[in-house]
């Protein structure tokens, strides 16, 4: 039997429903699932507020519990002083004439037979009538609006906030479109990040990719916070993970990678170098000078060629006059038309990027094909990196593979849409710090922009890790299916992650008030309806629950047992 | 059982009536008391005691200004007076075939009929027999005393229902009150602030 907490009092799809409660309001928090049961109807919603009400304000005002005897007074209180909840309307759900009549029965077949379509959640259109009766979600509730357990493909991702019931992750929904994990610095980020990539790395549906720029993921790490040890992913997927350490002979946690990233100057292209305008304070005539670079040396030599180039190197004239010796950068400025003070001010700039130990003529190995081949492979790759933990490192590696991968990936897809063979294996890109690079300067010029916007055709997606979602340009933002957002103090993040949803005013204060690092709330396409869960612990328990038991040693106990004493 | 009639009808209208009686019957009735006028064979209607006046004649005016009237003179006017002790009576519904309605009586007692007190059992059917919609009656009546007139009629009856072992009648007698008062601040903490000084009469063993 159903605990009813209410009933519809008023309201609309606009300024949400409201719900006289007939049970002490400590029984209801924000954010609760409450189901709305209004004839053949059944309406999910979210608690947005809950509101202190009394038929007269003077009710309220005068302290009658004071001046009149307890039961009086608590008579007069039940009647005349009131809760209201707020509800958020998200979705709606047929399910029939009443449960064990004749039509009930009739409507039933009709399902079976195929003449009516099979009831699924859909989005909110009309409104509950007055009176309809309210309760709290049950397990059966949240199982049929984000999925059952059992299902392969959902990830548990935490558990209602009241009764811990299981709210499940579509992961196969969740990979389709680029997707975000939010919260301010402290909230939970990065568990929160390594839960999902367990889940997706597990279900393997798709291959993922981390640029993980302080090397959380790969390896065994410790908690900032706790100092407890945190399991890293290729610990527990040891066939599955790849670890990749940026520039030769890289050690990650004092471990070894399963291999080194080293890029070849040739692959540096002037793409690369325009999107580090920002950090390496480049003037408006780089694009110029770097056009000039590629009509004298081409698209492969033009780095190397660059980089040989000297500064200030003059010689004498018979005439006795010092001019540009050639092999310098002004000679070269000279040469082609270019102006002598950009040349060389650009030359100077790029020297961080010349300097870099990663960037080498001739690498060991052509490990940026041997990351897609492992990707393409099925295999998910950590991209760690190590000491290099400079903007610069993040900035020109993390969009040098990407626009590497796009190509592939691109490329792939043509191939499979033309033949119909070989089908592209979804990748998920890992994006730390995401504001980075997708900041409103940066966003047009970046691989990431583009993957964010259109490269769901081509099944690659993004998943955004950040604390500073409104530095993330808007129309990124408004491409993410799903939203995973910790707590979030600053009032702009809080618009940021909630742009291009419904009911935002509504979840706003959530977000404000979300426990750090227990509580996350769900949002966007990717889940059914906004709902704010307990997210799931990343310690022993949940391994053992995604993996199953380890056949590690047994106790004496145990065999002891098994063996009948 | 006894029957105790507490006087005959003086007046009558389809919201109430005025009963008068003798001095000698005036012990009986009180102020919230539940009467009973049966008319025919059937049909008998229901009524609050809201009111009870005496008025004055001529003797009594010249008597009051007399100095040191003889006891027996006192008590020949009370017994042998001129004019009736009137009660006054809000009809709060009617009974036909057994069954209790809480509507005003489809055509008025006539004058001289009988008025009962309602005994226990009585007052027990007539308040239990739906979900106090009587209570309209009163609280329509703007100019009489409602806060004082609940609480006494709250307190004969909860004495009534809880000797045959309902103790919540008063409970929820209140509650219907608070539910048909709550939009109107000033006439329900009149009535709760009279209930209240009802106490501990109504409540005592109130569970």
């Amino acid at each position: 039997m159903a605990e009813y907490i209410g009933y519809v009092v008023g309201g609309g799809l606009k300024e949400n429903l409201n719900v006289r409660l007939t049970v002490p309001s400590n029984q209801v928090q924000e954010g609760a699932f409450a189901v709305i049961e209004s004839g053949e109807w059944q309406f999910y919603g979210l608690v947005t507020d809950l509101l202190l009400g009394a038929t007269d304000p003077r009710f309220a005002d005068e302290q009658s519990e004071a001046r009149l005897p307890m039961q009086l007074a608590n008579l007069l209180h039940g009647q005349t002083l009131y809760t209201n909840l707020e509800v958020l309307p998200a979705l709606m759900l047929e399910r029939g004439p009443e449960l064990g009549s004749d039509d009930y029965q009739i409507w039933q077949e009709e399902i079976e037979a195929g003449k009516r379509p099979r009831p699924r959640p859909l989005p909110v259109k009309t409104i509950p009538s007055h009176h309809a009766r309210v309760r709290m979600a049950n397990q059966g509730d949240i199982a049929e609006i984000f999925g059952k357990e059992e299902k392969e493909g959902n990830f548990v991702l935490g558990y209602t906030r009241e009764q811990s019931h299981p709210v499940c992750l579509d992961l196969d929904k969740f990979v389709q479109r680029s997707s975000g994990v939010f919260g301010a610095t402290g909230s939970g980020k990065s568990f929160l990040t390594r839960l999902v990539l367990a889940g997706m790395i597990h279900y393997n549906r798709a291959s993922v990719l981390v640029f993980d720029m302080h090397n959380e993921y790969g390896f065994d790490d410790t908690a900032s916070d706790t100092g407890e040890k945190v399991i890293g992913l290729r610990t527990k997927f040891p066939s599955r993970v790849r670890v990749v350490g940026l520039g030769a002979g890289a050690q990650i946690r004092g471990q070894t990678p399963d291999f080194n990233l080293e890029i070849a100057m040739q692959d540096i292209q002037p793409e690369d170098i325009e999107l580090l305008s920002r950090e390496l304070d480049l003037k408006e005539t780089t694009p110029t000078t770097l056009d000039a670079l590629i009509t004298d040396y081409g698209r492969d030599e033009w780095f190397r060629e660059f980089r040989k180039l000297k500064i200030g190197e003059t010689v004498l004239t018979d005439e006795g006059k010092k001019v540009p010796a050639p092999g310098s950068v002004a000679f070269w400025a000279n040469s082609m038309g270019v102006n002598i003070l950009a040349a060389e001010g650009l030359h100077n700039k790029l020297r961080r990027v010349f300097n870099l130990p990663y960037v080498v003529e001739k690498p060991a190995a052509d490990s940026i094909s041997e990351i897609i081949k492992a990707l393409e492979a099925g295999q998910h790759i950590v991209l760690s990196f190590g000491k290099h933990e400079a903007d610069l490192d993040y900035l020109l590696v993390s969009n040098l593979l990407t626009r590497r991968i796009r190509q592939t990936w691109e490329k792939r897809t043509n191939d499979y849409r033309t033949s119909g063979k070989g089908e592209p294996r979804p990748l998920v890109i890992v994006l730390e710090e995401a504001h980075k690079l997708l900041n409103r300067e940066m966003a047009a010029q970046t691989t990431f922009s583009i993957i964010a916007r259109e490269m769901r055709k081509y099944y690659v997606t993004l998943l955004i890790v950040d604390q500073r979602p409104s530095q993330i340009y808007d129309e990124v933002m408004s491409q993410l299916g799903t939203r995973i957002s910790g707590w979030l103090g600053d009032e702009d993040d809080i618009r940021a992650v909630l742009s291009g949803l419904a009911g935002r005013s509504a979840l706003r204060g959530m977000l404000a008030r979300l426990q750090p690092k227990e509580e996350v709330l769900l949002l966007g396409w990717g889940v059914p309806m906004p709902l704010p869960i307990a997210s799931r612990r990343y310690d022993d328990q949940f391994w053992q629950e995604l993996l199953g038991k380890p056949p590690g040693k047994r106790g004496e106990a145990e065999i002891l047992e098994e063996l009948g004493f | 059982m006894t029957i105790i009639e507490v006087g005959r009808l003086l007046r009558a209208g389809t919201t109430g009536f005025v009963v008068g009686c003798r001095v000698s019957q005036i012990e009986s009735p009180s102020f919230g008391a539940l009467v009973r006028v049966p008319l025919n064979a059937g049909y008998q209607i229901y009524g609050l005691v809201h009111d009870i006046h005496i008025d004055d004649d001529g003797l009594v005016r010249q008597l009051v200004t007399t100095e040191g009237i003889d006891q027996a003179i006192i008590a020949d006017n009370r017994v042998n007076r001129n004019v009736p002790i009137e009660m006054s009576v809000l009809s709060l519904g009617f009974q036909q075939d057994g069954k209790i309605h809480y509507l005003l009586p489809p055509r008025p007692a006539l004058s001289l009929d009988a008025i009962y007190l309602c005994s226990d059992q009585e007052v027990r059917d007539f308040t239990a027999a739906g979900r106090f919609g009587y209570f309209r009656h009163i609280l329509r009546s703007a100019d009489l005393p409602v806060g004082e007139l609940l609480a006494a009629h709250i307190n004969q009856v909860q004495a009534v229902q809880a000797a045959a072992g309902n103790h919540n009648w008063a409970l929820e007698a209140t509650q219907e009150l608070i539910i048909l008062l709550r939009d109107d601040y000033v006439t329900l903490m009149n009535v709760i602030s009279t209930l209240a000084d009802a106490v501990p009469e109504t409540w005592e063993g109130v569970r």
